[in-house]
């Protein structure tokens, strides 16, 4: 495989005295042509899943439009993957092929699987657990490397447990990535939130079934243009330091601390998924070193771009985060610009989140005053679609200091779209 | 000249293919072998050690410790050049955590006389990895200096492309992140039987220091820095301008932020023989007048060059150390390097070689 990833990394090296706080910003990008499959690549593979709940049959568009964007996104895929269609209900069956397998795609199959999506109708309940077992059986019958799916619901997940979910969410782990929408407002963000992040995707609201097709189609796209799977984020650290966390921080905030997998003495790999051409991503790496003498410099991190192949893990890039202790101030106290745009972001996702959970429970302070510190974090860096998202949620009488009053009324649809997209970043200036 | 060198030339094959080839030959006829490559400081390979701090036994490729992640020594910190007509020696001195100075020596054949070429960069701290930057730079400067020489180009001409070149290799350097792009000072010297040609930017030195009756010592070049710019003026005595804060503070460099500064370039005829010395201010800031320096440099340079180099790096290390030092000194007129002979080319430094020859008469 080419290497041609580029590693860069954003950081103030230089420590003060004791100092053993290490922040840096790293930015992965990906070639923009001939990213070369890894060796033994057997393709790719989708598998679009729709919520066939009896509630997506009121109003009756909102099935319409389910199939009608299922027929998009299959017109999208290309000849050669492997692919499916499985309707979601109380339990899940699948709408296409019918063998339980996947089929490859062609004009026959696309036609085949649009004629048995115009067929499906709506009823019985809603078990997302266990659509995703499904899927995930379906999608090892075939051994693609680049396994992909897309997830539609409009309800909340009523006939399993959370616990339930949650096993099912670990079983499809590092197998597969998952998209999710929720059209309608009857859904429960945090549930998706939990299976899109898990497993790599995206999660957003399409608050009119009208929306369903172009997104549909876009979603696949976008997996279509997919094309080094399994790439992980190696980080290394010294002897007695250690990994405060690891954040992907754009395009969208996402925790990666907690993923992090032994892969060697003093280092663990964080997922990042499947890669496209000129993708670039930025992530934040926060370590704590043991600090050394003054004028001494040490490796705080060494991060790799690690790609499993069947001949095992290749590195694709890497960056070296360095510290340097100073005893000149003008040094050691200088703000790293992307690492201090990220932590705001990350906040700004942060205290979003915070601030409709406190909404929602009626404590209106705890909600001013977190929406209001969002408002002011958004002006700051620039973050348009959040500040414009967050003005439909509250009245802004200053943004620059943050000082909002709770709006009265508020459309659901608008509170689930600041919800889902809190975690949309824009990047730094450079 | 060249008949000094013919004798012993007879003997001389080319390392890689044994063809026989004359003492001074650039290039081997037979297999184009680079017969007088370039030394460069920052070529030394990193001799595999134990960590210093926690005395794990694996140091990664790029010099640090598997184990505690401490920068070990970067194969930099201390390095001595001797091509025998003229010798290098830096040092990372013994304040700063790495050697941001770099140098790179050749020889050379132009018209059947030899030819000594040096350059020597000076990363400046508050760019992005300086080390890189004056390493990068006098690779890239070496290489179309020595072309230049080889090809009889004009040196004066053939300095400024040097300095194009080493700030296209800095351009090439650069990515984004805090501090300012790569940069480094620069200061070339090019002798030939006739003349020593000088280009420089920042504030690395060159100074001439004349020998036995034409014992004359003179600094060569000017700095591009705030005190250099305010002695120019008249305005401050160089003792005063020195003491100021940001004294050193450099107006002029290569660098991608550079956008083709002019280099300044001079041509010195030598009244007789003698020694010119490049440095960087690791050295004349311990020593900054030309007779100082060559009351500890001559006669000792004229025939010693590689020990009067490291006796220069002594003296700045006991004088503080607070920099990065490199001496450079090269012995006018330019010698033929020694014969080359398989096997035992590297490190064999015959040392009657540079008593060999009796610049003075060659007047």
């Amino acid at each position: 495989m080419s290497s041609d990833f580029t590693v860069e990394i954003s950081q103030n090296e230089y420590l003060a005295v004791g100092g053993d706080d290490v922040n840096a910003i790293v930015t992965v990008t990906s070639p923009d042509t001939g990213l070369a499959a890894p060796a033994g690549d057997q393709g790719s593979a989708e598998i679009i899943i729709i919520d066939c709940s009896g509630s997506m049959g009121s109003p009756r568009t909102k099935i319409e439009q389910a199939r009608a964007a299922t027929a998009a996104a299959v017109d999208v895929i290309r000849d050669g993957v492997a692919f499916a269609v499985i309707a979601g209900t109380n339990n899940a069956q699948p709408i296409f092929p019918l063998d339980y397998g996947l089929a490859i795609a062609d004009d026959q199959t696309r036609f085949l699987a649009k004629q048995a999506v115009a067929g499906v109708l709506p009823r019985g309940g809603t078990a997302i657990g266990q659509w995703l077992r499904l899927a995930h059986s379906m999608f090892l019958s075939h051994p693609a490397a680049l396994r992909h799916a897309i997830l539609l619901t409009d309800g909340q997940n009523q006939h399993e447990t959370p616990q339930q979910l949650g096993e099912a969410i670990s079983l499809c782990e590092g197998v597969f990535s998952c998209d999710c929408r929720g059209v309608g407002t009857d859904w429960e963000v945090g549930e998706l939130r939990r299976i899109s992040s898990a497993l790599l995707g995206t999660v957003d609201i399409v608050p009119d079934p009208s929306g369903l097709a172009a997104d549909f189609a876009a979603m696949m796209q976008t997996a279509m243009g997919k094309q080094v799977a399994g790439v992980s984020l190696r980080v290394w650290t010294p002897q007695h330091a250690a990994v405060r966390f690891v954040k992907q921080v754009a395009p969208a905030v996402e925790d990666l601390t907690g993923r992090g997998v032994p892969s060697g003495p003093q280092a663990a790999d964080y997922p990042t998924g499947a890669w496209g051409a000129s993708e670039s991503r930025d992530y934040h790496v926060r370590v704590r070193v043991t600090p050394a003498g003054v004028g001494q410099e040490m490796l705080a991190a060494r991060v790799s771009l690690v790609a499993a192949t069947p001949s095992g893990p290749e590195v694709l890039g890497q960056g070296l985060v360095r510290a340097t202790w100073t005893d000149d101030e003008a040094l050691s106290t200088r703000i790293n610009g992307s690492v201090a745009h990220y932590t705001g972001q990350a906040e700004l996702a942060q205290v979003i989140q915070e601030g409709l959970e406190a909404r929602k429970r009626g404590d209106e302070d705890t909600a001013t005053a977190k929406l209001g510190r969002a408002v002011a974090l958004a002006e700051q860096s620039g973050n348009e679609a959040t500040a414009k998202l967050l003005a439909r949620v509250v009245d802004v009488v200053d943004a620059a200091s943050g000082t909002v009053r709770l709006k009265k009324r508020v459309d659901d649809a608008d509170e689930m779209a600041l919800d889902t997209r809190s975690t949309k970043t824009v990047r730094t200036k450079r | 000249m060249t008949t000094a060198g013919a004798g012993p030339a007879a003997h001389a094959v080319c390392p890689s293919c044994g063809h026989a080839v004359g003492a001074a030959d650039n290039f081997c006829e037979a297999c184009r072998t680079e017969l007088a490559p370039a030394a460069v400081s920052g070529d030394a390979p990193v001799a595999a050690r134990e960590c210093a701090f926690c005395h794990a036994a694996r140091i990664t490729e790029d010099g640090y410790c598997e184990s505690c992640g401490r920068k070990v020594g970067s194969g930099r910190d201390h390095v001595e050049l001797d091509l025998g007509p003229l010798a290098g020696v830096t040092d990372k001195g013994l304040r700063h955590a790495r050697n941001e100075d770099a140098m790179a020596l050749a020889t050379a054949e132009r018209g059947g006389s030899p030819v000594a070429l040096a350059v020597v960069c000076d990363g400046v701290s508050s760019s992005r990895r300086p080390d890189e930057a004056s390493l990068a730079a006098v690779h890239a400067a070496v290489r179309v200096l020595l072309a230049g020489v080889r090809e009889g180009a004009d040196l004066a001409g053939a300095s400024r492309s040097a300095v194009a070149a080493a700030q296209e290799a800095l351009t090439g350097l650069d990515e984004p992140g805090p501090g300012d792009p790569p940069s480094a000072t620069f200061v070339s010297g090019v002798l030939t039987r006739e003349a020593v040609t000088l280009c420089w930017l920042g504030d690395s030195r060159a100074y001439w220091f004349g020998a036995g009756p034409y014992a004359e010592a003179r600094r060569l070049t000017t700095d591009d820095s705030l005190a250099g710019e305010l002695i120019e003026s008249g305005l401050v005595s160089e003792a005063d301008a020195m003491a100021l804060p940001g004294a050193h503070v450099v107006t002029a460099w290569v660098g991608a932020d550079a956008g083709g500064t002019a280099p300044h370039v001079s041509t010195f005829e030598p009244p007789g023989p003698g020694v010119l010395l490049l440095c960087s201010d690791g050295l004349w800031n311990y020593r900054p007048g030309a007779a100082e320096l060559a009351g500890l440099a001559m006669p000792a340079a004229m025939t010693d060059p590689l020990g009067t180099a490291r006796a220069l790096v002594r003296f700045a290390l006991e004088a503080g150390g607070m920099d990065n030092v490199t001496v450079v000194l090269a012995p006018f007129p330019p010698t033929a390097p020694a014969p080359r002979i398989p096997a035992a080319a590297v490190g064999d430094k015959p040392a009657a070689f540079a008593t060999e020859e009796k610049p003075a008469d060659e007047f």
